[in-house]
């Protein structure tokens, strides 16, 4: 019996090591040859770099983005690697942690503060100034969205998003509703939301959900969500309230389904089954929605409706950022502006997965999805955008929301006294720093 | 030791037929129960993701299509990742088997200074949530210049405590009759071990080998940390990224995770002979 | 496994199973043992050991992400046990533990009932076999539809049998027993290759049986008075494993809540859990570190306890 044993032992030992040689041929890392400092002057030397994404519809823009850059600098590979995006976090922090981090990243405003204030990511200013990159051409909330307030900048964003309503035509035509108008308010989208509510059909999907539920309606209400000195909550004033009170009347009036079940099913997957009219989301969701070929000729877009103080919507975006200890940081210095730039965004227009960041390139997103006639409203909310409301320790307090607000969402407590407590323990972890 | 004798008892008189019968019925019951899940899964596989989502679900997929496998094999670099994951299976196995059989003997049966105190550390181990891990591993992967390497994918697993604790469970379950007979006819400890011990324990060590096996197999956040370039990911990789972060490919999720077990059943079919093939050998009677 | 030709309980066998030693060899260290354990202790200190102390180091710092962090003392670990979220959290996992610890005398009586079979062995184990082979991400998905309150299989099948349904996955009161289900669910397989290959009901002598049945005893009897107590080391042994993993559960909790999003979320977590949101969701590294230890204290009372009560139940053999 351990004459097999050995075997198996020996049989493992090559197979390892044959599997060792083959996929060492897969992606070299960096090479030498590569300089380090400024003085940069051989760019002749082969380098690659790994650029790397969270798996999705995106990843073919990427690779077409990176095989651009390629073309245009021979001598720099870019290596495209996606991550689950569920273990997206973890991974970077881990490898970060570790001292190791991709060349290029994605990155998104509620994680950037701890990598940006430990030192981790490559300050792109300098080359920003060297190829005088129009800062202006990339929409205003989501430049002051990662503006660490450093005086550096960390990257550029790729794309961005703002909020409007989807809605379902055919839906509406059942109930015999007007469709949205563009000057819609308040009380028109809670009256709708009220008509369009039937058996087995809801109005409109009310989730705790801040980036595409009420912290536009907060700012709709005059309100904010973090007080200007970024200290303290502001989910206590009376216009903050007055925008949570946009959802609460809503699930009042039984015009959405409930927690629960948007717990069991996402709120999208129950608008794309057909049984929610309207639901108030980002752009971020267009192919989806378009690849859903039974839904696609019911789609229609609606601004998001007027409030008590004007229009408002959130905005964010993802940025392309470097790591600090990169061993190649003029060439990833290099791609992330390219990556961030015309011709990509141009290349990620087409594809229609995600709405560029670069000005002049929303045409062509629209293009690639010419059975959407109002996509345009996207466009037009970056008009009233406000930056994602990031302060602090982001990701701790944004996650104490269901804890605090799902009491307000079923009636068992008043909004006002939802608002107090979520704003007391915003407050506590703003204080912890 | 033939089975049909072990299982003579089953097939002694007094209503055993039926007896027979009605453990078949709780089994089928069970094993019904079992897979329920696995039945879903695999219809899925077959449905469009519209449909997946559809209200009320539906049972059979309407229009049955082949398209989420086609996806899968398409978007997933199927043959690379999979010799990534066997190779780093074999690997892990095969270090975990050496390394636990030696460990697992010695503290089950040999005496030696602080025995106790060092496998209560190992027990300790045990207990830690792997999540602990992570980083300390990965900087050591790192020191030892072996990120994105395909050694790295199997090296921590292969040191794991829980390979020692089992086959010390199991040579302590062995009689020890065979060893102090083989002492008193001078073979030494390793001989004891190596020509004695080790045949008898060939049942638990197939068994360690198949749930190593399981674990080197679905392992997904060590192989994503410990390959920053992302060469040398292994199947379980390719899998995961069918969740975006907005929207999950269902079917091909599904049809991925069905194709993916297949090599492990084979696993276990394979390792089971040796599971009987050592209590027959271990000329335990007479 | 024995061969003992009388009753086990009167076999001349040390506690540990460790043979009496003769005269010559009793004060010996045997250093072949010393060589053997070398590759797995070396391999357990490096990567395992010292990773452990630098979390436990960590502890007792601060929460910075990247770079030095302060020596905070044992403020994390005050700040943890006055988390209402903790002991939550603790009363989750040591219920899920608990619950799924049924699973382990399922296991045995299946064991022991695919023993009795003549034919279709593989096929049952196989069967039973295939939901711990099975991607965990897959598994959560699937029970996720079965569980779904307004159209899941389960709440179909109940409602069939005019039981109302219930939201297995979305109500903070339900979402534990839930995961319990699916815990046992996935865990048979594991213990069932442990029961059956570790100690092996196969291996019970059938002599054994035999002396039994002509004495006249019924086969349940003859379960419960013989098999169990010779499977009781291997029980006990599997017993330890399953309370240890049940406590460090996770992935299954991760998975089948779905998404940060679930409003059950705050009733459903575990302390393992709560170290993956305080360590990759908050970046607070000392604070993570502490979960962590705590986690590891609870997990040793528990064996320690088991042990203690091993002596009453486990037969020596």
């Amino acid at each position: 019996m351990h004459k097999r044993r050995l075997g198996v032992v020996a049989a493992a030992a090559g197979i390892a090591l044959l599997a060792a040689c083959s996929s060492g041929n897969g992606t070299p890392t960096s090479t030498a040859g590569a300089t380090t400092g400024a003085a940069a002057t051989t760019p002749a030397a082969p380098v690659t770099i790994t650029y790397e994404v969270w798996a999705g519809t995106q990843t073919p823009a990427m690779k077409e983005i990176a095989a651009a850059f390629t073309k245009e600098n021979p001598n720099i590979t870019v290596n495209v690697q996606e991550l689950p995006w569920p273990q997206y976090w973890s991974t970077l922090q881990t490898g970060a942690q570790g001292g190791t981090a991709p060349d290029a990243f994605w990155m998104l405003a509620q994680q950037i503060r701890p990598y940006a204030a430990g030192g981790q990511l490559l300050d792109i200013s300098d080359e920003i100034k060297a190829e005088n990159v129009d800062l202006s051409k990339y929409p205003k909330a989501v430049i002051d969205l990662y503006d660490q307030g450093d005086g550096k900048i960390y990257g550029l964003p790729k794309d961005f998003d703002t909020n409007a309503v989807w809605y379902n035509k055919a839906l509406f035509d059942a109930a015999g509703v007007a469709y949205p108008t563009a000057d819609w308010t308040w009380a028109d989208f809670r009256a709708t939301a009220k008509a369009l509510t039937k058996k087995g059909v809801w109005g409109t999907a009310a989730p705790i959900d801040y980036q595409s539920g009420y912290y536009n309606t907060i700012f709709q209400a005059g309100g904010r969500v973090i007080a200007a000195d970024g200290k303290h909550a502001a989910l206590d004033t009376p216009e903050a309230i007055k925008g949570i009170q946009f959802w609460t009347d809503i699930m009042k009036d039984g015009s959405s389904p409930t927690l629960q079940q948007m717990s069991d099913t996402e709120a999208e997957t129950i608008f794309e089954q057909g049984k929610v009219a309207m639901y108030m989301s980002g752009a971020y969701w267009a192919l989806q929605l378009y690849n859903n070929t039974a839904l696609r000729p019911n789609i229609g877009v609606a601004p998001l409706p007027v409030g008590p103080a004007g229009r408002a919507t959130v905005s964010s975006g993802i940025e392309n950022v470097g790591f600090a200890g990169t061993k190649h940081p003029q060439e990833v210095k290099k791609f992330l502006l390219f990556a961030s730039g015309q011709e990509a965004a141009n290349i990620q227009a087409k594809s229609g997965a995600v709405l560029p960041a670069y000005a002049g390139t929303e045409q062509t997103w629209m293009s690639a999805m010419p059975d959407f006639k109002d996509l345009q409203v996207f466009i037009d909310a970056s008009k009233y955008a406000v930056p994602l409301p990031v302060q602090g320790n982001a990701a701790e307090w944004q996650g104490l929301q269901t804890q605090y607000l799902t009491p307000a969402w079923n009636g068992q407590v008043p909004v006002e006294q939802a608002a107090k407590d979520y704003s007391a323990a915003i407050d506590k972890v703003l204080a912890a720093g | 030791m033939s089975e049909t004798e072990i299982a003579r008892p089953a097939s002694r008189r007094g209503g055993s037929r039926r007896g027979e019968m009605v453990v078949h019925a709780v089994l089928i019951l069970g094993a019904a129960l079992m897979i329920v899940p696995f039945i879903w899964q695999v219809l899925t596989s077959f449905k469009t993701p519209n449909e997946v989502a559809s209200l009320p679900p539906t049972l059979l997929p309407t229009a049955p299509t082949v398209h989420a496998y086609a996806t899968f094999f398409q978007t997933v670099p199927f043959l690379r990742q999979f010799m990534v994951s066997v190779s780093s299976l074999v690997m892990r196995v095969a270090g975990q088997l050496f390394v636990a059989s030696l460990a697992g003997y010695a503290f089950a049966r040999l005496r030696f200074p602080g025995r106790d105190l060092v496998f209560t550390l190992y027990l300790l181990m045990l207990m830690v949530p792997s999540q602990l891990f992570l980083l300390g591993q990965f900087e050591i992967m790192k020191e030892l210049g072996l990120l994105s390497k395909l050694p790295a994918l199997a090296i921590p697993g292969m040191f794991s405590a829980f390979g020692t604790f089992l086959l010390r469970q199991a040579f302590r379950g062995l009689p020890a009759e065979f060893e102090e007979a083989a002492r008193l006819d001078g073979a030494n400890t390793w001989q004891v071990f190596w020509h004695v011990m080790l045949p008898m324990a060939r049942p638990m060590i197939a068994a360690l080998a198949v749930l190593t096996s399981l674990y080197s197999w679905n392992d997904l956040l060590w192989p994503l940390i410990v390959t920053p370039t992302g060469a040398n990911r292994p199947l379980t990789v390719g899998l995961a990224a069918m969740q975006g972060q907005y929207g999950t490919d269902y079917p091909t999720l599904m049809a991925g995770a069905l194709v993916c077990l297949a090599p492990l059943v084979l696993v276990f079919l394979l390792l089971r002979r040796q599971f009987f093939a050592g209590i027959a050998s271990s000329g335990l009677k007479g | 496994m024995s061969t003992a030709t009388r009753v086990p309980v009167r076999r001349r066998v040390r506690r540990t199973g460790t043979p009496t030693p003769t005269r010559r060899t009793r004060r010996r260290t045997d250093w072949w043992a010393v060589l053997m354990i070398a590759p797995a202790t070396l391999g357990l200190a490096v990567l395992y050991l010292w990773p452990f102390l630098e979390t436990f180091l960590k502890s007792f710092k601060g929460n910075a992400l990247f770079g030095p962090s302060k020596f905070v003392g044992v403020q994390n670990y005050s700040n943890l046990i006055s988390n209402d979220a903790f002991w939550h959290a603790l009363r989750n996992s040591m219920l899920y533990t608990a619950l799924v610890l049924l699973g382990v005398p399922l296991a045995v009586v299946l064991a022991a009932l695919i023993e009795q079979v003549t034919r279709g062995r593989t096929i049952y184990q196989v069967l039973f076999f295939l939901p711990v082979v099975t991607l965990p991400v897959a598994i959560g998905m699937v029970w996720r539809l079965i569980l779904n309150g307004d159209f899941g299989l389960l709440n179909w099948v109940l409602s069939r049998l005019g039981i109302p349904g219930e939201y297995w996955v979305a109500d903070a009161r339900l979402t534990i027993w839930a995961f319990a289900a699916v815990g046992i669910w996935m865990g048979l397989g594991i213990n069932l290759i442990m029961v059956l290959f570790i100690s092996g009901v196969s291996a019970i002598s059938p002599e054994l049986y035999e002396a039994w049945a002509l004495d006249g005893g019924g086969r349940a009897r003859q379960f419960r008075s013989i098999t169990v107590p010779l499977l009781s080391p291997t029980i006990f042994f599997v017993v330890i494993l399953t309370v240890i993993s049940a406590l460090q559960m996770f992935d299954l909790v991760f998975i089948m809540l779905g998404s940060v999003n679930n409003t059950a979320i705050d009733g459903s977590k575990t302390i393992v859990y709560l170290f993956y949101e305080a360590a990759f969701v908050q970046f607070k590294q000392g604070y993570a570190a502490a979960i962590a230890v705590v986690l590891l204290m609870v997990i040793m009372a528990a064996t320690a306890i088991q042990f203690r009560l091993q002596r009453k139940w486990v037969v020596d053999v």
